[in-house]
């Protein structure tokens, strides 16, 4: 589209209506417990995306949101206190929404490493399990106020990813591969083999506490009882609104264009003065930080951290997200958060199944549609701009 | 150290970095052929041993009891059943992303791999429980002092040492070999010269993956057990002995196996809790080679044009 | 000491194959010097030695009085060289600005604080930029100036070829390295190249220029000077003229009659 020939704004409403609509749909699949009523729902879904694809109503819904992104921004994180207001008082529900959001924030760190830089990560699960016992260590043996406990879990993580970096920074991609992926299959025996952190029982994680606060206490307002999961719910929801802010700030400055160059030409990009090593490390190491802190926050919400919840197979299923979701793709790797986490919840027949699932869905999304659900746009650095 | 546990130690070695040379050196010729990263490849060796088994099962249900004909049957079951589930690999899922870039044939076969170990997880029967791998070689051995040098031991490191030459052989000796070669040099040259690259590639897979099946069965009978799981660390580490050997070379695939089991073997040894710290003792050294020669010991044939 | 490019006895070998042979070579100040030889005679492997992605085994390059033998590929172009590549290595799947400021980097704020906090900062850094983009790009075609944000996969060889000049002209290098520029287009399209490469030279004072090129009509139009390679050896220096007339360099093209 040329600059120069700028039309007015797309509508408004498209993306609204979408929004409004797709805020329903989750309230009720989450209400729902009857399988064949959850199997219907989904059957929906899947029916309406491919019809309004067909009938050609996605593209409008896409120009709308792209062109008014700051407040769909807003508004989708009203929907999402819409859906959690919903559920107040529904621990399971809470918590699932609470795990949708902490994936997400994971799979974004992944995508800075992955789908910004091209580093592969196959040990993001291992990081989140940093982030998980650092917190676990700090609370049990510290004073440290578990708000500063986030960010220092973060570094921990970093740190740890640091050991790995050198590797990673090879040209290759399999290099960062099987080192990653030998970190993965390594980090959970070395906790099950090592008393010092629990063993394979693991260790207790302290419920968060802010000022004095308990976000573990449920508080009553009136008649309405809130399930203390709500407390975490807003936690979560600013941990992603703000990783998610970075995220795409980072892409949409000269730091994303140089990890796009390195990422696509680091040949090109070394002779035109681009420090490789530099940017790959800048990358892996603020991925790394964000999936820490996503990972303590969640080992706060669970109460234990154990090796078991840290396998390669949870590795893989971040990385399916961002798969499914489309590299380099913010808002896709949200929603096939949302997907890959509810989807099995609901539908227990499929839980058993569910690591064969991903897999062979992320075979067909490589080979038929590799930009995945919502492929990433083009750069533009600030929206709304026009030169 | 007593020479009699020495002995043993050594003979582990030697029989651990058989396997993972025969792993390597299927991520080698598929990576020195194809430019791929085959990452499902350990688990096809995984689902090797299981075909294996379950010939057995089933021939000895049948009322056959001749050992050696039950291991001849096995492992032409495995290699063969391999073979067709390699080329499977290749036609579908390799030969499809050629023209994307090489990090999504790198996922593609990292989900198979998945996808393999979960159907027979699931699917299996009691797939989720070790599975007794029953002993079909002869079971002598010869007594030097406190050693005891058994007799299947020597036969599996005979075996696969003839693989490998018997690969070589394959590469160096014969048309088809020329032509695999060719393609691995340069494939456009390879092309225009009349060599059909599918077909190549096809076979090429065939080749490796009925390598795998090979160190499955191996896998099976030197521990009398198999497992779903077995395909992940040992791809992990067959790739890793790949790299540092230098990726596509063949030798140097057999020089990383068996350097990654003997530095396996003297962590077990060397270190207190040996035996749990091992594989991190053994990766954190590759890691360490990985760093300082990033193309292998010996060189990485790859060359990007400018 | 007037020669800006210099190498002495440069040697680089693939195994057994020496893609260059004790190469004795100097480009002057403000030339356009014209690299001409048969495919595989070492053309390529200069520049690749020459912006530090290859390194020599033997031998010396000094660049502006500088030895640059050694230096990483970043050092060589913040010396002031800057290429173009034999198969264009533009980032199809982004914008034709984004192209040109990726040969813009070194002068770009990198901070991450600017980029992440600093963002009304960053905003007059993105606007300024986008001038200079444009004011580069409209030197040589008006209308692909307009199209700045539009992806670069989309665009014909020629276009795409421009561009990767103005990314290799945004940061004023001193040198800049043309790689088979014509490759791949028409007549016509050949014939406009050279009157950018001559608006190129007007326009930048003081902007040495070297050519590998194998349309021999576009080497004849815009070289002060001609140096033909054979295997990996300067076999003939002049202007085209000269070069095209002297028996090695036939020997090397036809063979021996």
């Amino acid at each position: 589209m040329k600059p120069t020939e700028q039309k007015a704004h797309a509508p408004f409403l498209p993306g609204a209506a979408a929004l409004g609509l797709m805020t329903f749909y989750l309230i009720a699949l989450l209400a729902v417990e009857r399988q064949p009523l959850i199997i219907g729902l989904l059957g929906i879904a899947i029916a309406g995306v491919l019809a309004t694809g067909w009938l050609g109503l996605l593209a409008p819904v896409g120009r709308s949101f792209v062109e008014h992104e700051n407040a769909f921004g807003a508004l989708t994180v009203l929907a999402a206190c819409v859906v959690a207001a919903a559920f107040h008082d529904n621990h399971f529900v809470l918590l699932l929404v609470v795990t949708v959001l902490l994936n997400s924030v994971a799979t974004l760190g992944l995508n800075i490493q992955f789908g910004y830089a091209g580093v592969l990560n196959f040990a993001g699960a291992s990081f989140l399990g940093v982030g998980a016992y650092t917190a676990a260590v700090l609370t049990a043996h510290t004073a440290v106020p578990h708000l500063l406990v986030l960010p220092i879990a973060g570094i921990a993580a970093a740190l740890i990813g640091s050991l790995l970096l050198l590797p990673a920074l090879r040209t290759r991609g399999h290099y960062a591969a099987v080192v990653t992926i030998a970190f993965a299959l390594l980090f959970k025996t070395l906790l099950e083999v090592n008393d010092v952190l629990g063993g394979p029982q693991g260790l207790q994680v302290k419920g968060m506490e802010i000022f004095g606060w308990s976000l573990n206490d449920g508080m009553t307002i009136g008649p309405v009882e809130l399930s203390f999961y709500l407390n975490y719910f807003f936690v979560s929801m600013a941990l992603l609104v703000g990783a998610f802010i970075l995220v795409r700030r980072l892409d949409r400055s000269w730091i994303g264009l140089n990890l796009d160059a390195l990422r696509l030409d680091e040949t090109a990009a070394r002779c035109f003065g681009l420090n490789v090593a530099r940017w790959k490390t800048v990358a892996f190491t603020l991925g790394n930080f964000i999936i820490g802190i996503a990972g303590a926050l969640a080992g706060m919400i669970g109460g234990f951290v154990a090796p078991n919840n840290y396998t390669f197979a949870d590795s893989l299923t971040l990385v399916s997200i961002l798969l499914l979701g489309g590299i380099g793709s913010p808002w896709g790797s949200i929603v096939a958060a949302i997907i890959v986490v509810v989807v099995p919840e609901k539908l227990q027949t499929i839980q058993e199944y569910r690591f064969l699932l991903y897999a062979t869905l992320v075979i067909v999304v490589l080979l038929f549609r590799s930009e995945g659900l919502l492929p990433r746009p083009m750069r533009r650095y600030i929206p709304g701009w026009r030169p | 150290m007593d020479p009699g546990l020495l002995a043993q130690h050594i003979m582990n070695g030697l029989m651990l970095g058989m396997m993972y040379a025969l792993v390597a050196v299927g991520f080698t010729l598929f990576f020195g052929v194809l430019d791929v990263i085959q990452f499902s490849h350990g688990d096809v060796l995984m689902v090797g041993a299981f075909a294996g088994l379950a010939t057995f099962l089933g021939l000895r249900h049948a009322g056959v009891a001749s050992s050696p004909l039950l291991l001849v049957a096995v492992l032409a079951v495995a290699v063969m059943a391999m073979a067709a589930l390699g080329m499977l690999i290749a036609r579908y899922l390799v030969v499809p992303l050629r023209s994307a870039p090489t990090l999504n044939t790198l996922l593609i076969t990292l989900m198979l791999g998945t996808v393999l170990r979960e159907s027979v997880r699931l699917f299996y029967p009691q797939g989720a429980d070790p599975k007794p791998f029953p002993a079909l070689l002869p079971s002598g051995s010869i007594a030097l002092g406190n050693f005891n040098l058994r007799l299947d031991n020597i036969i599996l490191l005979a075996g696969g040492a003839l693989v490998i030459v018997a690969l070589q052989a394959l590469l160096n000796r014969t048309k088809l070999g020329l032509a695999i070669r060719a393609v691995a040099q340069d494939q456009e040259t390879a092309s225009t010269m009349g060599i059909n690259f599918k077909a190549v590639v096809l076979v090429t897979f065939g080749i490796g993956s009925a390598l795998a099946a090979f160190a499955g069965i191996m896998h099976g009978l030197y521990y009398n057990e198999i497992n779903f799981d077995i395909g992940l660390l040992l791809g992990v580490i067959g790739f890793s002995a790949a790299i540092i050997g230098g990726l596509g070379s063949i030798y140097g695939a057999i020089l990383g196996g068996f350097l990654f089991a003997a530095l396996q073997t003297v962590g077990a040894v060397a270190l207190p809790f040996g035996s749990a710290y091992k594989d991190v003792f053994a990766f954190a050294v590759v890691i360490a080679i990985m760093a300082w020669r990033p193309t292998g010991l010996i060189r990485e044939k790859f060359s990007e044009r400018v | 000491m007037t020669a800006l490019l210099t190498a002495h006895g440069l040697t680089k070998k693939f195994g057994g194959v020496t893609a260059l042979d004790r190469l004795d070579l100097s480009v002057e100040r403000n030339e356009i010097l014209g690299l001409i030889g048969p495919n595989g005679s070492g053309k390529t492997t200069f520049f690749n030695v020459a912006t530090g992605l290859y390194g020599a085994e033997a031998g010396a390059m000094t660049f502006d009085g500088i030895d640059i033998t050694r230096a990483s590929p970043q050092a060589i172009f913040r010396a002031g060289i800057a290429r173009t590549f034999q198969r264009s290595r533009l980032l199809l799947p982004l914008s034709i600005f984004d192209n040109i400021m990726i040969g813009n980097h070194t002068r770009l704020s990198q901070s991450l604080w600017f980029n992440l906090v600093r963002r009304s900062a960053f905003k007059r850094e993105l606007e300024a930029s986008y001038v200079a983009a444009r004011t580069l790009v409209e030197k040589f075609d008006r209308k692909l100036a307009d199209r700045l944000l539009e992806p670069v996969g989309g665009l014909p060889m020629i276009e795409r070829r421009r561009i990767e000049i103005c990314r290799a002209l945004i940061n004023q290098p001193k040198l800049l390295l043309l790689d088979e520029p014509a490759a791949g287009m028409t007549h016509e399209e050949t014939a406009e190249l050279m009157d950018n490469i001559l608006q190129v030279r007007a326009l930048s004072a003081g902007l040495t220029i070297i050519i590998v090129e194998h349309e021999m009509g576009l080497i004849e139009r815009v070289t002060d000077r001609c140096v033909a390679f054979n295997f990996g050896r300067k076999v003939a220096e002049g202007t085209y003229r000269e070069v095209a007339a002297d028996p090695h360099v036939q020997e090397a093209y036809f063979g021996v009659a």
